[in-house]
């Protein structure tokens, strides 16, 4: 194959205007916040006295703080294990053939199209406590005696959170494994056969391994974005009952727009960019596929 | 030979059953409620198959709401944030995958590690700024998150249909005499067609869905998106379920339309197309 040259200024001018566009909007934004927090200022508008580290310090020693960090890391490990569950049964399913395969893969993204105001109605009808499709199904099958509160107590309401986002997401992260699974030689199976391997070794030495590069990808956008949930959460439990359900995102939008502490949200707002810069340059340097090309 | 193949075909068929269930169900039942009576969507006896059919709550929504104002500014947002992310985002892939310059790589892993400042932690300063600038209110503020929200995962999603494009194709015409314009109207689009199919209709179901920018950074009536006017029901303590449910399935609509005549692109460019 002949290589294109390497073509350093045309290259950087047709970057650039998007490099530009998500700079402007991350870097002034994050430079804003990062002076907000070293004052103290409360409602948005007004300005404050300078406080230097104070705002940092003081954070440490919140129990809210440390609550939310909790839960986003639960939150985190908790989609992480409900999707991957979810988005490989999804597409190891679909890669068989079978009558109506074309519109289940066409129409299984159907969750993830629809707003997510939509997804709320939906599971908000679905799980309600006095006339829910799900409580009154579970009672017929004999699993609950009595209609129950999915949203009442923390861990019920936390693990149903989890689940709701896990149905949003699944098909997506599916489709995207489904890619991967394309890309894998068919012959490799056949070989494999040959030699007497079964479906679980055949998924552990060719599937898995062949879908690094995938799910290198999955790993990182994946984790940032469930990180990112809020408007499920804020719309349902508002992160109720009794905080159990607030995430760092939560607890950042409750502290600048209901409790109007804009630095203590700012501050806030930097630890959290910070914890996830981290977290994206451990990934990017431990899991990144070795060869690209 | 054949006891495996039973053994597949029976995960095959339990499988397929679970995910319609889980996946497809829930459509059907709120489909269905929009049309039940009011009393028979909170009857504590469920109803799988609807005892009554009225359009009372789609009247309602339609011709004694504001639906249709919020309908058009999700238009019109959606529309230009997956234009403006287009243009952006098939320009940056094609000089991260098809010039190659130096340090693309750290481009390439820069834009994914733009995830890591999520929504939220953007949403303070963001709306400080554009107060400051005087944005607030205005489709152009939505716009301009929409397409940061949008452009990195589509960048990464046209890579793999720039891959596919051989060079030699390319290096070909610059040997007869065409130039970087002609090369890219002519070659390169018209081959990433799918990939940018694909990609728009992510554009724009990222913009359609999204809530909790057009929560804060619009305040106006008149400017509010589906999604926002929508969430002022959820919240009411005494839920008109009726209206709510005729109101998802009528923001869930245009979507689904989309999705109808380019949803094909988009699942075969996401399936096909990537990673070869």
């Amino acid at each position: 194959m002949i290589s294109v040259k390497k073509n350093n200024i045309e290259g950087w001018l047709f970057v650039s205007p998007l490099v530009i566009w998500i700079s402007l909007i991350i870097l002034v934004p994050i430079y804003i916040a990062f002076e907000l927090s070293l004052f103290n200022v409360k409602i948005i508008g007004t300005s404050g006295k300078f406080v230097g580290i104070d705002n940092y310090i003081k954070l440490f020693g919140k129990s809210k703080f440390l609550n939310a960090l909790l839960n986003s890391f639960y939150w985190i490990i908790g989609n992480a294990l409900c999707q991957t569950f979810f988005a490989f049964t999804i597409a190891l399913t679909i890669n068989y053939k079978f009558p109506g395969k074309k519109i289940m893969a066409n129409w299984i993204i159907l969750s993830f199209i629809i707003p997510t105001v939509v997804v709320v109605v939906i599971w908000k009808l679905m799980l309600s406590s006095s006339s829910g499709v799900i409580n009154s199904v579970l009672i017929d099958i004999g699993l609950l005696d009595e209609a129950t509160g999915f949203f009442s107590s923390p861990n019920k309401a936390f693990i149903s959170l989890v689940l709701i986002n896990s149905w949003r997401w699944s098909p997506f992260l599916a489709l995207i494994i489904l890619s991967g699974l394309n890309s894998i030689n068919r012959e490799m199976y056949d070989a494999s056969k040959v030699d007497g391997a079964n479906f679980v070794q055949q998924f552990l030495f060719i599937t898995f391994p062949n879908l690094k590069s995938v799910l290198f990808v999955l790993g990182l956008v994946g984790t940032l974005l469930s990180f990112n949930i809020f408007d499920i959460i804020w719309l349902i439990t508002k992160g109720g009952p009794s905080s159990a359900t607030t995430t760092l995102p939560l607890l950042i939008y409750e502290t600048a727009f209901t409790k109007f502490r804009i630095s203590q949200a700012a501050t806030l707002s930097i630890i959290t960019s910070f914890l996830l810069l981290l977290f994206s340059i451990i990934f990017i340097k431990y899991m990144a596929p070795k060869q690209d090309d | 030979m054949i006891k495996e193949n039973n053994i597949k075909f029976i995960f095959l068929s339990l499988s397929l059953f679970i995910i319609i269930l889980i996946f497809f169900f829930p459509f059907f039942w709120i489909i269905t409620s929009s049309f039940k009576s009011p009393e028979e969507i909170i009857a504590t006896t469920t109803t799988i198959i609807p005892r009554s059919f009225t359009f009372e709550h789609y009247n309602k929504i339609l011709f004694n709401s504001d639906f249709f104002i919020y309908l058009k500014n999700s238009l019109i947002v959606s529309f230009s944030s997956m234009i403006i992310s287009i243009i952006l985002s098939v320009s940056a892939a094609y000089g991260l995958h098809k010039l190659k310059f130096y340090g693309n790589k750290f481009v390439e892993y820069s834009l994914l590690v733009t995830y890591a400042f999520p929504g939220v932690i953007l949403l303070v300063p963001i709306y400080l700024l554009f107060a400051k600038v005087n944005l607030l209110n205005s489709y152009f503020a939505l716009i301009m998150v929409n397409v940061l929200f949008a452009t990195p995962f589509a960048v990464w999603m046209l890579k793999a249909f720039f891959k596919l494009i051989p060079n030699e194709i390319e290096e070909a015409a610059y040997i007869d005499g065409a130039s970087r314009y002609i090369v890219i109207s002519r070659i390169i689009l018209p081959l990433a067609a799918p990939g940018i199919a694909s990609v728009s209709i992510f554009c724009f179901i990222i913009s359609w869905t999204e809530y909790l920018f057009a929560s804060i950074l619009i305040n106006s009536d008149e400017l509010k998106t589906l999604p926002v006017g929508l969430s002022a029901i959820v919240g009411q303590y005494q839920i008109d379920w009726g209206f709510l449910l005729s109101g998802a399935v009528l923001a869930s609509l245009p979507v689904i339309i989309l999705f109808i005549f380019i949803g094909k692109y988009f699942v075969s460019g996401l399936t096909e197309g990537a990673v070869k």
